[in-house]
């Protein structure tokens, strides 16, 4: 077993336990961080590095900072205490399991169909550069879903825009 | 050139030696103390000194010869100072803030490229990985502000994050152009492909510094500058710790060891910034119309990047010369106009300079002007 994995992967389980029950929503959202930096080592050992940047670029730098944001801007948010929710935690923890279950058995399927069983296939898998072969990928043969992604997010922006406007 | 996968494994390697830990304590001591620790020090002298010049004053010239060691004594009053923490502040984020500074733009050292054979890692996302941790500063000045548990912090902590979330798009949009042009994310193969020479046979296959390839990517590298100076909260963008308004911003209750992590933190990103300033605009390590490799006599391999070394530095240092000289010269930005010139200026001004050098790509079939000039067009 691959000792920085390892240690990267118990990074990953121990924070999004921490994010999950702690009480206090800000340090949930601080263990929310160590989680992507953890993920973002996983796609590192999976070959994705270019995806593990933008993992820390999106979700550290972008997402997190504005979780914390909206935590220290509302008032009322900072104050909530688990205790005032544990009876809301049954239907919750059936929907994560079953979502666990389910993306386990996708994930099961989808790795049998790859050419990826012999630890030979894997290592040379793993090792090759991605960034290039992603870059034709997106601006060749996945042109249409990528412009389709754009259109998507411009959208977005013109709303929030819109909505921040002042009047 | 290894890839990032590769450096993973073998580092898994070299683990039989030492366990995890044991490298993990040796790698970040050479980065700390040979990199970033004389730098960040010597670089409070040197904004001193460059201060005092500017205003027509000596500076430090007590310790040690023309007050050389002053960030040593320094260093040993914050580390003798009372380790004072606010009463209503929050203990565990208070300790934990300033090691997200540090350790955001201390890694950055490892894709550094020194030299052609002095570059910790040369990863083929390297530029990518710079931008991706130095993020990790946002969330550390934005902690450290709550923790405090005082209003002039929270006010700059948020300052900071949402100046350094804003001007990471126009700083990473500002790459692009030199990204179009070497086609690559590694910072190795993207400073040597900038080794341009007048008497060599290189000179189809290799381009001068990006910053002189065409019109658009000279002022790009402008954008990168400014960018990087909003990133590093540096005047005249310095309005997470505007003293006049704020105390002292976000470390305003920061003493001591901590406060020395902070500001050792926004030195090193400030070298961090400059040297890719350099490495992606300025020609990095090489000296420029001239390739020490290619003298014709061949020189030993320690002596070269030797050279190399201190050409990266001269231009590094240089650039940042040039922050320094800036915070004693602007005035700071108000912050309605800090915000509108990253979305009304920098940003649009960034597109504008990619669709340039795409359109320049395409005219000229990637030569850049230097070539063209040398009538290899």
């Amino acid at each position: 077993m691959n000792k920085v994995l390892l240690l990267a992967e118990i990074l990953t389980v121990a924070s999004a336990l921490v994010v999950g029950f702690h009480p206090n929503i800000l340090y949930a959202s601080v263990f929310l961080l160590f989680t992507f930096c953890g993920v973002a080592v996983m796609f590192l050992y999976a070959g994705a590095d270019f995806l593990a940047g933008a993992q820390i670029i999106i979700y550290v730098g972008g997402v997190t900072i504005l979780i914390l944001f909206a935590i220290m801007l509302t008032q009322w948010l900072y104050k909530i205490k688990l205790a005032d929710l544990r009876n809301k935690m049954i239907l919750p923890a059936i929907l994560s399991v079953a979502v666990a279950v389910f993306l386990y058995r996708a994930l099961h399927q989808m790795v049998a169909t790859l050419p990826l069983q012999t630890p030979e296939a894997l290592e040379k898998f793993t090792s090759t550069p991605k960034t290039a072969l992603m870059g034709h990928a997106l601006l060749g043969s996945y042109l249409l879903p990528f412009e389709a992604i754009t259109i998507l997010l411009l959208g977005a922006m013109v709303g929030a825009v819109w909505l921040a406007r002042p009047e | 050139m290894v890839q990032s996968a590769q450096f993973a494994h073998s580092l898994e390697g070299w683990f039989g030696l030492l366990p995890l830990w044991g490298w993990a304590a040796v790698s970040a001591f050479i980065v700390i103390y040979f990199l970033a620790l004389p730098f960040g020090g010597l670089a409070t002298y040197i904004e001193r000194k460059i201060a005092a010049d500017m205003q027509d004053r000596i500076g430090p010239n007590r310790v040690g010869p023309i007050g050389l060691f002053q960030f040593a004594a320094d260093a040993v009053k914050m580390l003798a100072k009372e380790d004072f923490i606010p009463k209503g502040g929050d203990r565990f984020l208070f300790n934990l803030a300033p090691l997200f500074v540090v350790v955001g733009s201390c890694t950055a050292f490892a894709v550094l490229p020194l030299s052609k054979y002095l570059i910790g890692a040369d990863l083929n996302i390297g530029v990518v990985f710079i931008l991706a941790v130095t993020t990790l500063i946002a969330p550390g000045l934005l902690l450290g502000s709550w923790a405090s548990e005082n209003k002039w912090s929270l006010l700059g902590g948020l300052r900071a994050a949402s100046q350094i979330v804003s001007y990471e798009i126009p700083v990473a949009l500002s790459i692009l152009p030199i990204v179009l042009i070497s086609g690559s994310l590694q910072i190795g193969s993207i400073v040597e492909q900038q080794g341009w020479t007048v008497f060599g046979e290189n000179q189809a296959s290799y381009h001068f510094w990006n910053a002189f390839h065409n019109p658009f990517t000279f002022f790009s590298m402008f954008l990168l500058f400014i960018g990087g100076l909003a990133e590093t909260n540096r005047i005249p963008f310095d309005l997470p710790e505007a003293e006049s308004e704020l105390v002292s911003g976000f470390n305003t209750e920061f003493s001591g060891m901590r406060f020395g992590l902070y500001a050792l933190g926004e030195f090193c990103d400030v070298f961090v910034m400059s040297a890719m300033v350099t490495a992606l605009y300025l020609g990095g390590w090489h000296i420029p119309f001239l390739d020490i490799e290619k003298l014709g006599f061949a020189l030993p391999t320690a002596l070269v990047a030797f050279v190399q070394f201190h050409m990266f530095m001269i231009k590094t240092l240089l650039v940042v010369f040039v922050v320094m000289w800036l915070r004693w010269t602007l005035p700071r930005l108000r912050v309605d106009q800090l915000m509108g010139m990253c979305w009304k200026g920098l940003l649009p001004l960034a597109f504008f300079n990619i669709l340039g050098t795409a359109l320049w790509m395409w005219v000229f079939k990637g030569q850049s002007l230097m070539q063209l000039l040398a009538g290899h067009g």
